[in-house]
């Protein structure tokens, strides 16, 4: 089966103005310019297929959005392959357009003074939807987000979280196969993340959408994707299972313990690292291959009311991947 | 063509809905839009005051100007103008990226966006302004005569709106272009005058660089059935020019747009 997508050696390359600080500087540039290039996305490769739902991960400038741009068809890479869906998404073809996506958590494609129905009636007309797959898919889509009367207030008079909802229905009343999604839950409350997570996951199963997710919540990314691409400075640092990546830079695992009396630090000795003690509970740190051998001795040796194994948190290891590959990255240039 | 057809419709609906909205500002728009046709008349009824004819033009004659002067006010600022302007905002905040995902010509989609349906009162002042100078002028005009002038009519809205999607493509390039747009405004305005008014270099870039002559003047010539039959061709051909330079940088300008990061 062919990847639904594929990008090949992707590089993005702007030349930016380089201006120094101060008033003789700014009049210097208005005779003489200096450039230099900035590279957002420098040579990254990797596929997805059909169906699948991948987190496209690193930290700000990166060059997630600027991938996500190419693979939308919106920037023209500098160089590379780029396929989504049998098509190069820079020809913008209307038959590609109306099979991709892009919500952005920062922007929004609602008309701020109408009510978000006649955003959807508009790109009813621009997507050319018949009258009846309208209604079904609106019908869906508002039973899965609870739209309800939400529809028919002005966008301006919505909350931030129901905004984001009626801006997801409106980005997927054609039905797209490929979703582009750049921090889709970006400024939402708990509970309204976790709603439009469900709701993501459901539309992927529906549909069988294809989706890549950018996000700073790794809640969002552990939820939704198996599998995350993590990029660096415009450079893949991993492409893989979300499990392998936490395995593969902390290969330990968290032992929380909550005893029915206070027990003194030093006692610890010998059972991993210790993260943290506070008043009767304790974290430990403890080789994934020692991990069993390890509890077993501590729960014979101290009276543990209760016991919780996790891998170490997304936050930590991507902070860790970040660095590691930075490093890496340092020591290649000297 | 249909689907473009139902499109036009889908985004006049939105303007329309929009319009009808907030109740106050339909009714202070309508009084606006009223008050700008009526002080369209004021320059040229002081110019006249004391002459019975300028750069020959009778009064009645001038008036035919100021008619399609009036029209094709009303088309800039009710259908060409806040659409437009709504690009440079999209530019600006990125939001642009919206319109160039969507399966539809992007130039259609940001040239519709948006319409003032009151600027139609332009077009009721048009028409009372041009029964009142046939009646200055003392008889009607041809059956060719106004067929000519609709044909240039047609190519006037075409020749300002390729001039405004160059003025916008401006954009692409310099982000801020509110400035480029106040300039144009201010020199769409000189079109109320008949070009014979303007000498020199002035003629000149009124008639080949920012043809206002042929927005407004051949339509008044050829409702007086002055206008030469080469005229009306050179005038169509150079809108279709227009069109096709300003569809020409479009293309040019989308292709370099690398919208605002996130």
């Amino acid at each position: 089966m062919l990847p639904m997508i594929s990008v090949s050696d992707l590089h993005k390359h702007y030349r930016v103005h380089n201006r120094p600080p101060g008033v003789m500087a700014a009049l210097k540039s208005l005779v003489h310019r200096d450039y230099k290039e900035v590279r957002a996305v420098d040579g990254i490769t990797f596929s997805v297929e059909p169906g699948e739902r991948v987190g496209f991960l690193g930290p700000n400038g990166a060059g997630k959005t600027t991938t996500l741009k190419v693979l939308s068809g919106l920037l023209h890479p500098t160089r590379g392959q780029v396929r989504v869906g049998g098509f190069t998404p820079k020809d913008r073809r209307d038959a590609f357009l109306s099979t991709i996506t892009l919500v952005m958590g920062q922007k929004q494609q609602l008309m701020w003074d109408l009510p978000p129905s006649e955003t959807f009636e508009l790109n009813r007309g621009i997507y050319d939807i018949s009258r009846s797959r309208f209604n079904e898919t609106i019908a869906e889509l508002s039973s899965w987000l609870e739209l309800g009367s939400l529809v028919s207030k002005p966008t301006r008079q919505l909350s931030l979280g129901e905004r984001m909802k009626c801006e997801l229905a409106a980005a997927l009343i054609h039905r797209p196969s490929v979703l582009f999604l750049d921090e889709p839950t970006i400024g939402l409350d708990v509970s309204m993340q976790s709603t439009i997570r469900a709701f993501i996951k459901q539309y992927n199963e529906r549909y069988g959408a294809t989706l890549i997710l950018t996000s700073h919540y790794m809640d969002d990314v552990t939820a939704l994707c198996p599998r995350v691409v993590v990029v660096d400075r415009g450079k893949l640092s991993y492409d893989g299972g979300l499990e392998e990546l936490v395995t593969r830079i902390r290969p330990e695992k968290r032992v929380m313990l909550r005893l029915d009396r206070d027990v003194d630090a030093s006692a610890w000795e010998g059972f991993g690292k210790v993260v943290s003690t506070e008043g009767r509970s304790v974290v430990l740190q403890v080789p994934n291959e020692q991990a069993s051998a390890i509890i077993t001795r501590a729960l014979d040796a101290f009276p543990v009311e209760d016991l919780t194994i996790e891998n170490a948190p997304l936050e930590e290891v991507m902070s860790e991947l970040f660095s590691r590959s930075r490093a890496a990255a340092e020591e290649g240039d000297t | 063509m249909l689907r473009y057809a139902t499109l036009l419709y889908v985004q006049i609906r939105a303007s329309l809905l929009l319009a009808l909205q907030y109740r106050w500002d339909f009714v202070i728009d309508g009084a606006i839009s009223v008050l700008w046709a009526v002080t369209a008349l004021v320059p040229l009824t002081v110019a006249f005051g004391e002459r019975a004819s300028i750069a020959g033009w009778t009064f009645g004659e001038a008036l035919l100007v100021l008619g399609w002067f009036t029209l094709l006010q009303g088309i800039l600022e009710g259908a060409i103008n806040p659409s437009l302007v709504g690009v440079v905002e999209h530019i600006r905040r990125g939001t642009l990226d919206f319109v160039l995902i969507k399966p539809a010509d992007s130039q259609f989609l940001v040239s519709t966006a948006r319409f003032l349906p009151w600027r139609a009162t332009n077009a009721v002042t048009a028409a009372a302004v041009f029964v009142y100078a046939f009646r200055r002028i003392g008889h009607g005009p041809s059956i060719q005569g106004v067929a000519a002038a609709l044909v240039l009519f047609a190519t006037a809205v075409l020749l300002l709106y390729s001039l405004w999607i160059l003025t916008v493509s401006a954009a692409f390039y310099v982000v801020k272009v509110d400035n480029l747009t106040y300039l144009f405004g201010a020199v769409f305005d000189a079109a109320r005058w008949p070009s014979s008014i303007f000498k020199g270099a002035l003629r000149l870039v009124f008639t080949f660089v920012i043809p206002l002559a042929l927005m407004t003047t051949f339509p008044a010539q050829a409702l007086l059935d002055r206008l030469s039959l080469p005229t009306l061709a050179g005038a169509i051909a150079g809108a279709l020019l227009f069109a096709g330079a300003a569809r020409f940088v479009w293309l040019q300008s989308i292709r370099k747009y690398t919208s605002a990061s996130s």
